[in-house]
């Protein structure tokens, strides 16, 4: 923008001015200019006119009305599909990454069905060979715990207690009990505050 | 809850974007704390009427928190809320035609009372009687000379001279080119210099 004839001072120079940067050439012309002295006083009342107005403040509760319509995502949660989708096509360079990966599964989706479908016998085999291995795992470890069990010193005691029924079925009733109590104890434990604890940083 | 606002308090506005975005929202509540008051000012200065300015204000903040996702961090969050702010007045005015400003009140109440509830609350700089009534008139009369302004002059003149924002984040934030918020700015400062002659006699 070019210096007009009427102000002297292009709009680009009255700025400079305002913002308390002005070049050599443009102090030079305002030394020996009236006009441009006070045009720039002029603006300089109207600039310093409206940076002093009042700032107004919406009324008190805005920020939780605002906060009302606001959805703010848990903390928790996995992130949503949507951020993920947007994440993923916000620049050309993550959607050709998304696109390598996508292509990736495919192939490796494929590759798995077209093996699967040429070695049914193999599968199959395997499949018998890990039921056995693990069907005799089992019961070798069943079978370690009672021999273990077996050996212990209170085990002739606890054998002999819980062979009567009524002491069986009063040890029974107090195991339960012991059980349900453990129970209450944790839910309450695990239950949310009813009232904002101060200290929270929440 | 203090000690995680002045935690946040600290955190330029991109870091406190990301703590709203992992589900903070104590970082939701501090964007709004930074940014209410400037917000509602300029929507206020936008549409002259206090209520919808509260109601744009509003608007404003519910769309840009809800869309905090999309916020792109190498611009500032501030060209971003005036954006929408900015977009939301144009958008207003553009669907109606302006009241004259009112500070006693919005010109939509239609009791004594709901005048006295919208009047605007002017912040507490004057010392006598005599010194508010003749702030209250000079504040009138800039408000009402900055509400005779064509909307996109007003848009420049307030976010260079009340918030103090740079030219090339106007140009940003208004969708305009560098050179045109320029001339913007230079002819709403002649208008006003015009509008307001009559304050200096």
């Amino acid at each position: 923008m070019s210096s007009s004839p009427e102000s002297h001072l292009s709009s680009e120079q009255i700025d400079a001015w305002l913002g308390g940067s002005p070049d050599a050439v443009t102090q030079n012309h305002v030394s020996q200019c009236q006009l441009c002295q006070e045009q720039l006083r002029a603006d300089q009342e109207i600039a310093e006119l409206i940076a002093g107005l009042p700032l107004w403040s919406p009324t008190s509760g805005f920020a939780d009305r605002v906060m009302a319509s606001v959805r703010v995502p848990d903390p928790f949660a996995f992130r949503s599909l949507e951020a993920t989708r947007r994440r993923m096509l916000a620049t050309p360079k993550s959607m050709a990454f998304a696109a390598s990966v996508g292509l990736l599964l495919l192939g490796s989706m494929i590759a798995s069905i077209t093996w699967t479908l040429g070695h049914q016998a193999t599968i199959a085999s395997f499949g018998s060979w890990v039921v056995a291995q693990s069907g005799q795992a089992m019961w070798l470890g069943v079978r370690g715990i009672a021999l273990n069990i077996i050996e212990q010193p209170w085990y002739a005691w606890v054998s002999g207690f819980v062979g009567n029924p009524g002491r069986l079925a009063l040890f029974s009733a107090l195991v339960s009990l012991a059980y349900l109590g453990g129970l209450l104890t944790l839910r309450r434990l695990l239950a949310i505050p009813t009232q904002r604890v101060a200290h929270a940083g929440f | 809850m203090a000690s995680s606002a002045t935690e946040l308090g600290g955190l330029s506005d991109q870091e406190v974007v990301l703590r709203a975005r992992s589900g903070r929202e104590a970082a939701y509540r501090e964007l709004i704390r930074r940014y209410e008051r400037p917000v509602f000012a300029l929507l206020f200065r936008m549409v002259r009427d206090r209520e919808l300015a509260e109601d744009l204000s509003q608007e404003t903040f519910v769309k840009a928190l809800n869309a905090i996702d999309s916020y792109r961090p190498e611009f500032k969050f501030s060209s971003w809320i005036f954006k929408i702010a900015n977009n939301a007045a144009i958008d207003h005015l553009r669907r109606r035609e302006l009241d004259t400003l009112s500070l006693d009140g919005s010109p939509h109440a239609e009791t004594p009372e709901a005048m006295q509830a919208t009047a605007l609350q002017i912040g507490a700089r004057q010392e006598s009687p005599l010194d508010t009534v003749e702030a209250k008139e000079l504040g009138s009369a800039i408000e009402a000379a900055i509400g005779s302004l064509r909307p996109e002059y007003r848009s420049c003149i307030l976010l260079r001279h009340v918030e103090g924002r740079a030219y090339e984040e106007i140009a940003e934030i208004l969708n305009l080119p560098l050179g045109t918020v320029k001339t913007y700015i230079h002819r709403a400062r002649n208008e006003l210099r015009v509008s307001l002659a009559h304050l200096k006699e």
